[in-house]
């Protein structure tokens, strides 16, 4: 094993820290490269990354349907909100509000359903779902439904690809046992997708009628 | 497969929009100037290029507090500074006299001073920016449509985007508000991309939601073959823009008063791609024929962009009638004795039966043998005009033919081309209008 990370791990740093640390570098640039090679645009990075995470100590399942409710909750709480026409801020937190409400009142449903996921779940991942909520309530202000549910489905297809990469045990040994190539490798994707000016795949479909009809110039 | 790959090279995408087109031409001024409308609006007013009136600017919540609602006119539109994709966007049309004096929308809803002031607290808080940043509203005069467009769009104003790139116009398209846009211009929002063909400004393809479509949707009212008034103004207008902003790579947005004919809307730097399907038409391929030419004036940009880039409805006409679109003012060559070809400009006479040729001219090709006599009235009187015989080539055919000749030292043309030789041709009075000389000589 690398030198570095061996002392970090004999002076009592978890093997599982390193290994989702140096995960980072990884989902980055998957996300970077649905971005420019694919066309898949989310939130930036921080969104699918951390949602990823979350999913990684709720499970996927469950961090799905947790993640619909509580997005299915923001919006409605929005389109009522809306209705008493406040300032951008407040109004904002009186949707985190009622979301917040909502989990709570879910916990209590679960517990007298007894299903247990309700009470293992880390508090950390439902933080995190709460706080996304602006995120999405936001995009929907700006870009309307459409847009939004366009950027809202492309984010968590990105999720739950990090998601299965993170929890890939393979890939997290490996991590573990090359952090340099690891660090390379990333950076050096990164440096070729920032000079990249090809077309993106789904610009292929896109403009498939106007690739079709260019003449091309005879050859001589 | 191989040859899709090969000529999706020629089509322009956002990873090279931004790296190869925005990154390199537009700098942070540049941005600067497009993302805040009032200071764009300025810069190009101060050039001398019409733009829409303020009636007045609100920046902070003291200026709400002591704005005179008063002194605005009956129908204005409300908008946010550095608002994006048309958001935050309030248009009225007229006022009531009734007190509390409500303010009416398209929808005929009714606009209260309260609700003005609310909405502007809204964009002062930053809701519509860019960057969710402080911001400030402002009114505006609003566009009063052409009656020539009102069937084409739903409640808002159509405008004209033209990509300009060093100084030549490289792509235009008109957008057209939509009931599924909400009566806003934007693509991304349902709005319909109406291609122009950059010669004649005459719209071709049209798309909504990056699809083609060939009507006005939930009419049959066909989108094809609008004629925008004023292009060669508009064309000129967005080139002065650019120059006067210097922002390398812009999209210049204009609107066609009623009253004031073309103004410009708005700028932006970040102009989409769906112009390309609205044009069948590649981008990279246009901008890489410009990049790099050093264009002196506005003139020489226009028809740079429509000789390069326009002949798309020529191309349509010719492919269907079999004929060849020429102007009143056409380059000729004609065929000496020798069959040698002389190039000269000749003048397109659809008033005149029989072509003329000058004299001196056709005794110059060794042309002057001549085959006959022929009576003819003019305004001058009756005269008899000798008769010989001419070919010449015109727009790539031949056309073999007896003219008259006569002296025509004194006039600009050597040569006028009468019905008897033009019935291959179609004669579009709008082409070649500012050609002077022939290009070759």
């Amino acid at each position: 094993m690398f030198f570095p990370i061996q002392y970090l791990i004999n002076h009592g740093i978890p093997q599982e820290t390193i290994s989702l640390l140096l995960m980072i570098p990884i989902i980055a640039t998957i996300i970077a490269l649905s971005r420019q090679v694919i066309g898949i645009k989310g939130f930036g990075i921080y969104t699918p990354l951390i949602i990823s995470f979350a999913f990684l100590s709720t499970g996927l399942k469950f961090g799905l349907m947790l993640f619909l409710a509580i997005l299915l909750v923001g919006t409605l709480s929005r389109l009522v909100v809306k209705k008493l026409r406040l300032l951008y801020l407040p109004r904002m937190a009186i949707i985190v509000i009622i979301v917040t409400l909502t989990v709570i009142g879910a916990m209590y449903l679960g517990i007298y359903a007894n299903r247990t996921e309700v009470i293992t779940t880390s508090i950390f991942a439902i933080l995190i779902m709460i706080t996304l909520i602006e995120k999405f309530i936001a995009a929907q202000i700006e870009q309307g439904a459409r847009g939004a549910i366009i950027l809202t489905s492309e984010t968590l297809i990105l999720s739950i690809i990090s998601f299965w990469v993170v929890n890939w045990s393979w890939l997290q040994d490996v991590v573990v046992q090359y952090p340099v190539w690891i660090i390379i490798f990333s950076l050096l994707t990164n440096l070729l997708l920032g000079r990249w000016t090809g077309l993106r795949l789904f610009e292929y479909y896109r403009f498939r009628e106007v690739i079709k009809n260019v003449e091309l110039p005879k050859k001589k | 497969m191989l040859n899709f790959l090969k000529k999706s090279e020629y089509v322009l995408g956002l990873n090279a929009r931004n790296l190869s087109y925005l990154r390199p031409s537009n700098s942070r001024r540049a941005l600067r100037i497009a993302d805040n409308k009032l200071l764009a609006k300025r810069i190009l007013s101060k050039a001398g290029l019409p733009v829409l009136e303020t009636y007045g600017v609100i920046s902070s919540y003291d200026d709400l507090k002591n704005f005179d609602w008063n002194n605005l006119p009956p129908t204005f539109v409300l908008k946010p500074n550095r608002g994006l994709g048309g958001e935050g966007i309030v248009i009225v049309y007229g006022r009531r006299e009734k007190e509390p004096r409500p303010w009416v929308k398209a929808n005929r809803k009714m606009v209260s001073i309260e609700d003005l002031r609310d909405h502007i607290r809204n964009i002062l808080e930053g809701i519509y920016s860019l960057t969710g940043l402080p911001d400030a509203a402002f009114f505006e005069e609003r566009v009063k449509l052409l009656k020539l467009l009102k069937p084409y769009s739903f409640r808002g104003i159509p405008d004209i985007r033209i990509i300009v790139y060093n100084s030549v116009p490289i792509i235009a398209e008109m957008r057209l508000p939509t009931e599924e846009s909400g009566g806003k211009a934007n693509l991304h929002l349902g709005g319909i991309g109406v291609g122009i063909d950059m010669g004649t400004g005459i719209t071709t393809c049209s798309i909504q939601r990056d699809r083609l479509i060939e009507y006005v949707p939930g009419k049959r009212v066909p989108l094809r073959g609008i004629q925008i008034p004023d292009w060669q103004e508009v064309l000129r207008m967005a080139v002065y823009a650019q120059q006067a902003t210097r922002i390398g790579f812009l999209g210049i947005d204009i609107a066609i008063d009623r009253d004031k004919g073309p103004v410009i809307l708005e700028l932006n730097v970040r102009p989409g791609l769906a112009i390309q399907i609205a044009n069948q038409s590649p981008l990279k391929d246009r901008l890489q024929r410009i990049k790099g030419l050093k264009i002196k004036t506005i003139s020489k940009g226009v028809k740079i962009a429509q000789d390069l880039f326009g002949g798309e409805i020529e191309e349509e006409l010719e492919g269907i009638s079999g004929r060849r679109v020429i102007g009143i003012n056409e380059p000729i060559e004609i065929l000496d004795a020798n069959r040698n070809r002389h190039l000269t400009m000749a003048k397109i006479d659809t008033g005149a039966y029989r072509s003329t040729v000058c004299k001196n001219l056709a005794e110059k090709l060794g042309l002057d043998k001549v085959i006959g006599r022929k009576k003819v009235k003019g305004a001058l009187g009756a005269e008899e005009r000798p008769i010989i015989n001419l070919s010449f080539v015109m727009d790539k055919r031949l056309v073999s033919t007896e003219t008259f000749i006569a002296d025509r030292s004194e006039m600009k043309y050597d040569i006028i081309v009468g019905r008897k030789d033009l019935k291959r041709f179609l004669v579009d009075p709008a082409k070649n209008v500012f050609m002077k000389k022939p290009k070759i000589l």
